[in-house]
Order: C-alpha cells, then sequence, then structure tokens
C-alpha cells in the first residue's frame, strides 16, 4: 500500500514530523515499511515555463526552435539578451504561449530515475542549440502519453515544478500483509487517521466521511435507471447514480498526479475519479457508460442488477479476457446479460471510453470471501479484489459514492441524471456512524498488556481513531466502547486491547519474564535419540545431511519405487517435487554421484527424516493424518580408486557402521540379519533398490527395525553409483523401543584372562550367523559361574578347490572373577563348543 | 564386428582389450585412439569420407554398447553371507572399516538446533517436533483462519492429491503453527494444576516458492507457545529478549512492528539489535543496525478456545523464526540452497 506524505498531511491539522521520524512511527506501531521513494529529489529540477515564441528548424519535418521563459530560475544555461533560454521541441503541440514543463540541462528525466538516468544537457540539434528539453506527461512519469508535451495551466514561469503539483513528496510504500484485517487502510484517510492517533493527535473526518447520506442536492430524473440488487446476502448493498452530461477529458494534473504517485497510470477523468476515491477512502466504484448498459438492456432505459451467475452465461471483461464465472459468482448485469464480474473487474462492453456522455456510477460492498473465491477461481486480481476481499463497510458505500458524484458534477460539468439507488440487504441498518459495540473492564486491558493504564488515557488512545467510549453507568473502569463503521475488523476484547497497546506502543510496556515453577522441563526422548544417533555416526566418520521431503517421479521410477504408494503434491511450483518420499535412502543414493565428481572418492552420508506413504488402515492416525515415519538412513561408498583398499563386498561396510551404531545406541541386544526376500514386515516397495542375496533384514532383540545391502544394478546404472555402495535404513522409533535401559558396564576380572581360537569347518551354506549363536549358548553355560565371557570372529577361510566348506574361526575369551581357570576348563568348554557345532552344523573342529 | 580399415581394425583391438582394465569403463570413449580417428576423418578427401566416417561411427556404437554390457555384467554379483561380519578370505587390514571421525561432519541447522533447544530447556519449555504433512484443520482451521480467508493467500501451501476424510487435501504445513493446537490440547491439564504449557515445537516448514538464494521450499522452524494466567505482551518481549541474549550472549536491543496474523492479537514482527556489529552497521544487517528476525503475538482467543482453554481466565504467547536464517547470519552463508544440496564442500565445514 503505497501512501503520500502530501496527501495525508491534506488530512491533518499538524504538522507531520519528517519523514524519517514518521517511517520509524509507522513501522513501530502501523506496520512494516517495505520502501520510501523520494519523489522530491526526481522532480526537484521540473521549472514551469512559458513559450515565447516557436519558429521552425531548418531541414526539419517536425522540430521546432523554442525560446522559454522560465523566470530566471535556471542557473548556468545559456540565455539570449531578453533572457530567454532556447530550446529544441519535437511535439506537435508546442506553441507559442503555452505553459510548459523544462528539464534544464542538469536535469534528470523522471521517468528514467531507478532505471537508466538520462541526464540532459546543452547539445546541438539539426545545428541548433537545444538547452535541455520540453517535458512529455511520459517523461514526467505522469501519464503513457508521449504525443506532445505536457500542457500546464498558465501560471508564473519559474515555479517549481514539485511544488505547484504536490510533487515534493515523499511516497511511503507499507506491507499490504500488515493491512490483512484492516480494509480502512487501504485509503489515505484510514491511514491519515492511524498516524493521528498514534503521535496522539485527534483526528477530524471529513465532513462528508461523517455523516451518512441519502440523496444528491436536486436529483434530476433525466436518465430512466432500475437499479436492484438480487443477491442480498452476497452484496449486501448496492448503490448507484446516473450522472449526464460528460465530457471525457484528461482529468486535471493535479489529480493525475495524485494518482501516479502512488502507482496508479491516469486514464480519464471519469476512470481517474473513481480511482481518486478508491485509494482516498479504499472503497471500490465503477463508472458504466450508461448509454451501453441501456443499449443492452430490454427495458426503457437502463437496468443495472448485481445477482448471481446463471451457469454457463459468458462475459467478456474490461481486460479482454472471456470469462465463464464461477457458480457463486457475484455478475452485474442488465435484465438481458452480464456486464461486469462484480467486486472484481467491469466488462469489457460497457467501458467508459472517449464518446462517452453518460455514466451510472456504482458503489457497492460485496461478501469479502465470495469475491476471495471468485478472484482465485479465475486468477483476476484488481485494485478491488484487494480491497474488497479485505471486507469493507457498507456504511461508507453512500459517502462515497455521492462524494465522487459531487466530485465529477464540479470538475466535469456532469449533471446529476437520477435518484441515487440504494439497495440495502434485510437486516444491515445504515443509518449509524457506529457498528460493533464492545464491552470490557480496564483491568482486562492491563493484565494483557501488563500495563496500569487510567480510564482516561484509554478513552483518549480510541477516541482519537474514531471509537466512541464511555464508561459504564456507575464504573469507570467498565468501558463501553462504540466501534466507528470502518473498523469491520474490531468485534472481541482482544481486538481492543491490541488497539490500545498499539496506538501506546508496544515497546513501550514493561518487560516481565513470567514466573515459574521449579520443576524441570522435560526432554524429548525421541529427540535424545537423535542426537544420540547423529553423535555415534559423526564419530563412525559419516557427513550428516539434509535433503527435500519431496522427489521427482523419475527418482521414484529410478531406484524401482512404485509412486502409486506416494503421497502426490498437486500444486507444486518445480517439477522436483511431485511426491512425499517414500523412504530417504533414494534421496542420499542421488547426491552420490555429485560428491565423487566434486572430488570425494570415499563417504558416508546419512540423515535422519520423516517418510509417508499410502496404503491400510494403519497409513492414518487417530487424528485421520497420514501417519508419519522417522527414519535414518545411511550410504557408505567408495570410487573405484579409494575401493581397491578394500577386499571383499561393500555390504560389509555398511554392517560395520550398523554394528558400531547398535552398539552406541545401546540397541544391540540379539542382533540378526536375516535374507530380506523372506522378510515379511519390510514394505517390498520401499526397499525394492536392495541387490538380492546381498541385503538383509535388521532384527534387535527380535523386533524388526530396518534394512542393509548393496543396491541392484538397476539403481546403481540409473544413479550412476560407484560399484562399493552399501547402506542401510532403519526405522528410528522401532530402534528407541528395542534400546537397553540401564548399565552395560561388567565389572572387570580379578583373574586372568584366557584367550583361544577355534577353528570349525562348515559347509558353505552354514552361515557366519548360525556358528556365532552356537558359540554364544556355548557361553551362556558361563553365566552364572561369574566367568565373563566373550566371542570375536576373527577369520572367514575358503580353498578355492573347496568351495564346498569354508573355515570359521572365531575367538573365545574367559576370565574368572573368583579363581584363575585353568587349562583344562578351557579345553573342555572348546571341545563342548566343537561337539555343539557339529551337532547343530556338521562343523567339523580344524 | 570386422572392420574393413585397416587403422579402425587396428584401434579396435587396442580399445576392446583395454576395456577390461578400467576403472570407469566409459572413459574409453574418450580414448585418443578413438579421437585420432575422427581428426583423421576431417582430413580425408571429401570421397573417402562417407565409407570412413561409418566405420569410426560403427566402432564407437560398438565400445559404447561393451561399456553398457560391462557395467550391468559387472554388477551381477553372487549372494553372500549378510550374518558374516566380513567376507570370506580377507586379511583384517583389507576389510572395509569405519572412515576417519574427522571427516565426520554434523549438519549445522542441526547443530544449531540443539543449541537453541537448550536454551528453551533451560528456561523450562519442553520440546515436540512438527509434523511434515497435516490437514486443513491444523494448519488453518484451528488458527484461526476462516474458510476463503485471504490470510490464506500468504501462506503458498504444498497440497496434495489425496484428502482428509473431510475431503480437504492434506497440506505440507508452512508453519510449525500446526502443531499449536495439538501441543495446547494435550499440556492443558498443566493450567488446572497452575503450571503454565510452555513448548516448543522444531520442525520442517514448506512453501510452493521458487528456489534462489534467499529462498527455500523447504526450511527449519521454531515454533513457542507459552499460555498461564496473567500472561502479558510483556512477559512475550521480555523472553525472546531473553532468549536472544542467551543465544548470542550479550545484551541487546529488541522492537516490534505490529503485523498481522490470525492466529495471534496482537501480531508483531520481532527484530533485535544486530549482534554482529552492535548497530554500528554491518553486512549481515545490511546496515540497518536492526535484524527482523520473527513474528510472534499473544495467542488468539479463538485459538485457545478451540483447544478447550478459557481466553478470560488463561492468556499466552506464541512465536516463530527460521533457523536458516540464524545459521546463516552466524557463518555469513550466501545461499540458502546449500542447506539441503548435500554437498560435502559445504557440510564438511562444519
Amino acid at each position: 500500500m503505497k501512501i503520500s506524505y502530501n496527501w495525508i498531511q491534506e488530512y491533518l491539522d499538524f504538522p507531520l514530523p519528517p519523514v524519517a521520524d514518521l517511517v520509524q512511527t509507522i513501522g513501530a506501531q502501523l506496520g512494516a515499511v517495505e520502501d520510501v521513494i523520494d519523489l522530491e529529489s526526481v522532480y526537484k529540477d521540473v521549472v514551469i515555463v512559458k513559450i515565447v515564441s516557436c519558429q521552425p528548424v531548418a531541414d526539419s519535418d517536425h522540430l521546432q526552435v523554442c525560446l522559454i521563459d522560465d523566470g530566471g530560475a535556471a542557473t548556468a544555461v545559456e540565455r539570449n539578451e531578453h533572457g530567454l533560454v532556447q530550446v529544441v521541441c519535437g511535439a506537435p503541440n508546442a506553441r507559442e504561449g503555452l505553459t510548459v514543463a523544462w528539464l534544464p540541462p542538469g536535469a534528470t528525466v523522471p521517468s528514467s530515475v531507478g532505471k537508466d538516468p538520462f541526464v540532459l544537457g546543452s547539445r546541438q540539434l539539426r545545428g541548433v542549440m537545444s538547452n535541455g528539453m520540453l517535458a512529455s506527461p511520459q517523461e514526467l512519469a505522469i501519464g503513457d502519453s508521449h504525443d506532445g508535451i505536457l500542457e500546464l495551466d498558465e501560471q508564473a514561469p519559474g515555479t517549481s515544478f514539485a511544488v505547484a503539483y504536490g510533487l515534493n513528496d515523499q511516497i511511503i510504500d507499507i506491507e499490504n500483509k500488515m493491512f490483512t484485517h484492516r480494509p480502512d487502510c487501504f485509503g489515505i484517510l484510514g491511514v491519515a487517521r492511524e498516524i493521528a492517533g498514534i503521535l496522539g493527535h485527534k483526528f477530524n473526518e471529513p465532513d462528508w466521511f461523517q455523516t451518512y447520506h441519502k440523496q444528491l442536492d436536486s436529483p434530476a430524473t433525466s436518465l430512466p435507471l432500475t437499479v436492484r440488487s438480487d443477491a442480498p446476502e452476497a452484496v449486501p448493498r448496492f448503490m448507484a447514480v446516473a450522472l449526464s452530461g460528460i465530457t471525457i477529458k484528461p482529468s486535471s494534473l493535479q489529480l493525475q498526479t495524485y494518482l501516479s504517485r502512488v502507482g496508479i497510470r491516469p486514464i480519464n477523468n471519469i476512470v481517474d475519479a473513481t480511482n481518486y476515491f478508491m485509494f482516498l477512502t479504499g472503497q471500490p466504484l465503477h463508472a458504466y457508460d450508461y448509454d451501453k448498459v441501456a443499449a443492452l438492456s430490454d427495458a426503457d432505459g437502463a437496468v443495472l442488477v448485481a445477482r448471481l451467475a446463471a451457469p454457463g452465461e459468458e462475459l467478456t471483461l474490461l481486460s479482454g479476457k472471456t470469462v465463464t464465472p464461477r457458480d457463486g459468482a457475484v455478475v452485474i448485469a442488465t435484465d438481458r446479460q452480464a456486464i461486469g464480474l462484480g467486486g472484481v473487474m467491469g466488462g469489457a462492453n460497457t467501458e467508459v471510453d472517449a464518446n462517452t456522455k453518460n455514466i451510472i456510477l456504482e458503489c457497492a460492498t460485496f461478501e469479502m470471501y465470495g469475491i476471495r473465491r471468485t478472484s482465485m477461481t479465475h486468477g483476476l486480481f484488481s485494485e478491488a479484489v484487494t480491497r474488497f476481499n479485505k471486507g469493507q463497510s457498507p456504511l461508507q458505500n453512500d459517502r462515497v459514492l455521492l462524494a465522487a458524484a459531487q466530485h465529477i458534477c464540479q470538475h466535469d460539468g456532469a449533471m446529476v441524471a437520477s435518484v441515487v439507488f440504494d439497495a440495502v440487504a434485510p437486516g444491515l441498518v445504515i443509518d449509524r456512524p457506529t457498528t460493533n459495540s464492545v464491552q470490557l473492564s480496564l483491568g482486562f486491558i492491563n493484565a494483557r498488556l501488563g500495563h496500569s493504564f487510567t480510564p482516561d488515557a484509554v478513552v483518549s488512545l480510541l477516541s482519537n481513531v474514531g471509537f466512541i467510549v464511555q464508561a459504564t453507568a456507575d464504573n469507570t473502569t467498565e468501558l463501553q466502547i462504540a466501534v466507528p463503521f470502518w473498523r469491520t475488523d474490531i468485534a472481541l476484547k482482544e481486538d481492543i486491547v491490541e488497539e490500545v497497546g498499539r496506538l501506546y506502543g508496544f515497546d513501550k510496556l514493561p518487560l516481565e519474564l513470567a514466573v515459574r515453577h521449579l520443576s524441570p522441563a522435560a526432554k524429548n526422548p525421541l529427540l535424545e535419540f537423535k542426537t544420540a544417533i547423529r553423535t555415534a555416526l559423526l564419530r563412525s566418520g559419516a557427513n550428516e545431511v539434509l535433503t527435500y521431503s519431496f522427489v521427482h517421479g523419475n527418482l521414484l521410477a529410478k531406484v524401482g519405487q512404485d509412486e502409486r504408494h506416494a503421497y502426490r503434491i498437486k500444486n507444486a511450483l518445480s517439477p522436483d517435487l511431485q511426491y512425499y518420499r517414500l523412504s530417504l535412502t533414494p534421496s542420499l543414493l542421488e547426491k552420490v554421484n555429485s560428491n565423487i565428481r566434486a572430488g570425494y572418492n570415499q563417504f558416508a552420508l546419512f540423515e535422519l527424516g520423516k517418510t509417508h506413504s499410502l496404503g491400510g488402515p494403519d497409513s492414518l492416525t487417530a487424528e485421520g493424518v497420514p501417519v508419519e515415519d522417522e527414519k535414518l538412513a545411511l550410504v557408505v561408498t567408495a570410487d573405484a580408486k579409494a575401493a581397491k583398499q578394500y577386499e571383499g563386498a561393500a555390504y560389509y561396510q555398511a554392517r560395520t557402521f550398523l554394528a558400531t551404531l547398535l552398539t552406541e545406541l545401546q540397541c544391540n541386544q540379539a542382533i540378526s540379519l536375516r535374507p530380506l526376500a523372506d522378510e515379511p514386515e519390510l514394505n517390498v516397495y520401499t526397499s525394492s533398490y536392495y541387490a538380492p542375496g546381498r541385503a538383509a533384514a535388521v532384527y534387535v532383540a527380535e523386533a524388526f527395525v530396518g534394512a542393509i545391502g548393496e543396491y541392484n544394478e538397476a539403481t546403481r546404472k540409473s544413479l550412476k553409483l560407484p560399484a562399493f555402495s552399501a547402506g542401510f535404513e532403519l526405522d528410528v522409533v522401532a530402534l528407541q523401543a528395542v534400546q537397553a535401559t540401564g548399565s552395560s558396564y561388567k565389572p572387570l576380572p580379578k583373574y586372568p584372562k584366557l584367550e583361544q581360537d577355534i577353528c570349525l569347518r562348515v559347509p558353505t551354506q552354514v552361515t557366519h550367523g548360525q556358528v556365532m549363536h552356537v558359540a554364544y549358548n556355548s557361553l551362556a553355560a558361563f553365566e552364572d559361574k561369574h566367568i565373563a565371557a566373550s566371542v570375536t570372529p576373527i577369520d572367514i577361510f575358503q580353498r578355492p578347490e573347496e568351495p564346498d566348506f569354508k573355515q570359521i574361526t572365531i575367538r573365545i575369551s574367559l576370565a574368572s572373577h573368583d579363581r584363575t581357570l585353568t587349562e583344562a576348563e578351557v579345553s573342555k568348554f572348546m571341545t563342548d563348543l566343537a561337539d555343539q557345532a557339529h551337532q547343530a552344523l556338521q562343523a567339523e573342529r580344524v | 564386428m570386422q572392420y574393413q580399415n585397416e587403422q579402425i581394425a587396428a584401434a579396435a583391438e587396442i580399445l576392446k582389450n583395454r576395456l577390461p582394465d578400467l576403472a570407469v569403463k566409459s572413459e574409453i570413449l574418450k580414448a585418443v585412439e578413438l579421437k585420432a580417428l575422427y581428426d583423421q576423418l576431417r582430413l580425408l578427401p571429401n570421397d573417402q569420407k562417407a565409407a570412413f566416417g561409418a566405420e569410426v561411427n560403427s566402432l564407437r556404437q560398438e565400445l559404447s554398447a561393451l561399456v553398457t554390457d560391462q557395467a550391468v555384467a559387472g554388477t551381477a554379483l553372487p549372494a553372500i553371507d549378510i550374518t558374516a561380519p566380513f567376507d570370506v578370505n580377507v586379511a583384517p587390514e583389507r576389510r572395509p572399516r569405519l572412515l576417519p571421525s574427522e571427516q565426520g561432519s554434523l549438519h549445522p541447522l542441526m547443530t544449531e538446533l540443539s543449541t537453541v533447544l537448550d536454551i528453551f530447556y533451560r528456561m523450562g519449555f519442553t520440546a515436540v517436533e512438527s509434523r511434515e504433512i497435516d490437514d486443513d484443520f491444523h494448519m488453518f482451521g484451528s488458527l484461526n483462519f476462516p474458510e476463503n480467508h485471504p490470510a490464506r493467500d500468504d501462506y503458498d501451501t504444498f497440497m496434495t492429491e489425496q484428502t482428509d476424510a473431510a475431503g480437504k487435501s492434506f497440506i505440507a504445513p508452512a508453519h510449525t503453527s500446526t502443531m499449536q493446537h495439538r501441543v495446547l490440547k494435550q499440556h492443558k491439564q498443566l493450567l488446572e494444576q497452575g503450571e503454565a504449557i510452555a513448548a516448543v515445537i522444531p520442525g520442517r516448514v514448506f512453501r510452493n516458492e521458487d528456489l534462489d538464494a534467499r529462498h527455500e521450499h523447504t526450511f527449519y522452524q521454531l515454533e513457542g507457545v507459552y499460555v498461564s494466567q496473567g500472561v502479558h505482551v510483556g512477559n512475550l518481549i521480555a523472553t525472546l529478549k531473553t532468549f536472544l541474549q542467551t543465544y548470542y550472549g550479550k545484551t541487546l536491543e529488541v522492537k516490534t512492528q505490529p503485523f498481522y496474523f490470525p492466529f495471534t492479537e496482537p501480531s508483531f514482527e520481532f527484530a533485535l539489535s544486530c549482534p554482529f556489529c552492535d548497530q554500528a552497521g554491518c553486512s549481515v544487517c545490511s546496515q540497518a543496525g536492526w535484524i527482523e528476525l520473527l513474528g510472534c503475538g499473544m495467542i488468539h482467543p479463538n485459538v485457545l478456545r478451540e483447544a478447550g482453554i478459557d481466553p478470560e481466565v488463561y492468556t499466552g504467547f506464541a512465536w516463530g523464526f527460521g533457523i536458516e536464517r540464524l545459521v546463516m547470519m552466524k557463518y555469513g552463508i550466501e545461499d540458502i540452497r546449500h542447506f539441503e544440496a548435500a554437498k560435502l564442500d559445504f557440510l564438511r565445514q562444519f
């Protein structure tokens, strides 16, 4: 919302502070200021001059050499003996006696400021000296016209153009977002009122805005007009009046500059008048060409009806776009056809144009949510939509309509040609200055602001901006507050608290921390667990990454995931964000190749994040929102060169990371790795990328916690993964559930530790896990005998010539808390172990 | 394939023999021998160009097919013993191991979040993580955003094709306030016990925006909620000021700017004096001396009421700020897109 310092000042009876101070006050007490545009510096050099003579330039068909009188305003410019300055001008309307705007040498063309500044000089044109230039409306950034120079009313040469037309101004751009609930602040009047209030002054409403108006003086009825609303719920108030005897022309330069200052292009006297009043009050107006409306009406004269759109009807808008208004949209229509999309945009076929003689001026209120829906449905955004969808007050319709009509009659010679029609929704009371009423106690305000305002202070703050505040009959601290009609945002006691705080200044309120109980705040166990995971993986040399929660459908396809299981984003601006990801691993795999190319030949990436998938009855929570799975994924990889330091499968590197992590987290009770293919609990669609035979389901304490493995050929190929790549993805919540509580500490044995290796020759299909299982079972025999026992894998050996067998070596370590163990005891244990292995696994001790 | 041209046939043999030795098979397509043939093609008389060119192209195609075949063939690996801690016949020093711990790194956003959470824990706040997919009720309805309210336009939300029980799209939350209703409802019994609801809510939020150096569609926010009896605006400002002074370890000035959020009344944008230059003016604060950091306000009575809390008896405040901003200012990070790009060049600096 752009506001003009000078325009605001016109409505205040005290001088505004300097712009820098004002901006600070607005920022602290009204809303964020996005920008301040110094118009004064743009227009400071422009001088009003009179063309004293005009002569054609030899060898040119259009250039004229003008002598101008600048009242001696410009310094350092070449003058003739009469003190006149010579300017060459190509405008067809340059003529003797004209008062115009001159940009002297050294001035910057206003329309070029902030773009590619063009500074004028003195130079020869066709051999004739030209000093500066005579400016067109376009060059002055006032309008679009570049057909000729701007013609001004006669006034003293040498006058500053900026001063004469109020362009010695500062434009303050306040963030629109701040005014989402403040329809009144979309007008100069509303902002001026707020500024008065926050500066501690009473705002004096202009007379025409203060009182309810029923009719214009001496209404004539020379133009037959029928106006009614058939949709009172969507159009609480619908007003219109016909004006005759219009001559379409540019509006006064003064009015044009009001509009150009706040960024609106002047068009003609009628459209400019409607825009002027919209920017002044926040209330949009629309002007129709009366004769065009009449021609489209079946009844005698013109008919203007507000109604809901009929199914399938079409309408061509001012913008040239043809729409079929949504079901429930308001259209403005004659008794034959729609001629405008109510509150959003007028129609093309009733537009005011150069030949317009009579107009209908409409001022209405539209229900704000309906306006927003229509605007969103059709993608139509206009200054009117911006204002109507904030909820303008219907009580201002009469005030604004009549002020605008009077303005047009006064300035453009128009005559009132009908009564003022006023279609008011049943139940809407229009003849009153206030609407809502709020009753609250001073204590309610003071408790919420942490202050001790007196009744007088509150009364003064609120009445400065139009609230009518009264103490209730017998109690000065119970306040009855009548809300002025333009404040459609105020209904609750808390709304009044905000007004008082803001008008007083929130930053002036005393600061005080809340007092609290000494009970310690509980830490979030899941967050703590995730922190433990991060710390463990950091120590393992892995790098934490964060990647997007959304993925492209291509990524799902590359890793073989079925997009039908994924929540699909229907409105993403970027095609990279089509689906909620089903698992984290693909996002990590996608980042492997780019890091290899960046020169990292060996690394592990991990991420903690949430995944979502569509599926059975358990896919929604009790609240009815999708279940979120907390996941940890890790990918470890090495390019061909770095992988040369290793022998064996990459799987075992991922397994090393996994084992270390599970130990660190105390999630290492009975870790069991089972073939992925047999895994009933694993979502097949999230694990589609693992390589068959080289991946496993991970169980801890008999609970499924995730999967580990290398990636299949298709995945490796499509994501350009090095051959040496593997990783795991675990369910963090499942993992947390199997975390051991208590200490894993084992007291140190007092007696020497005995270690012995045992090598077992087993058939190739016997797994290492089976051998370890037998070993653990044997060791369990020592549990109650005060003996600390452990088993460590040492080696797996296979002779190339004996592919059906392998030899597994493990190291058994035993130490007693009571006594020194004997060799015999240890040997006995080894023999027992070998026997059990033989029975269970057909193992032979080597 | 047999090549008529002797030079091409010779090159084909050399290149095919070399292929098995290459770590990156596609390198063969960049071999000097192949390039030399193409160079030669350009110098040939026009009448010989067609035949020679066709053969060179055939060779390139053959090599290209071999590269693909070998890449695939090389990956069809046998099953392994998944229960084993290491592979068969591998000496201990050749077994894959953990990476050097000095190579490890934590994501700076997560590290900063921990720092921030720690301060709030000490101030008496509990923490709960935000959701990444939610419904219209929690994102808007419970937060006093009426249906079709223009305030919804300020949140460019991602929506899913799939819908909730009410037939509305699920939403990727655009703010962590999506958890506010849940937190208020879950903890309201604390109020009856005379204690306060004090919680912070970190989480990932989403805005459907185009990316640039300053805009991400995915970022992290930390929401805070405090409700008790007699809570006022001065408490809100004091709490945030105390947090920021603790976080930056110095005395700061703070100021508010009125703002509009449907779920707070009044609402503010909150700014602190620049801790990096003490208001002397620097690049972090764009020479302004102030940094606008967060949005906050007193919780709207409708939000409290929706959670079953009587706004006549209890009042509270809420705030939200972005974690990226804190980290970018702290380290002078120039581009917000670095955070989710998973570049080791970036990550290993932290």
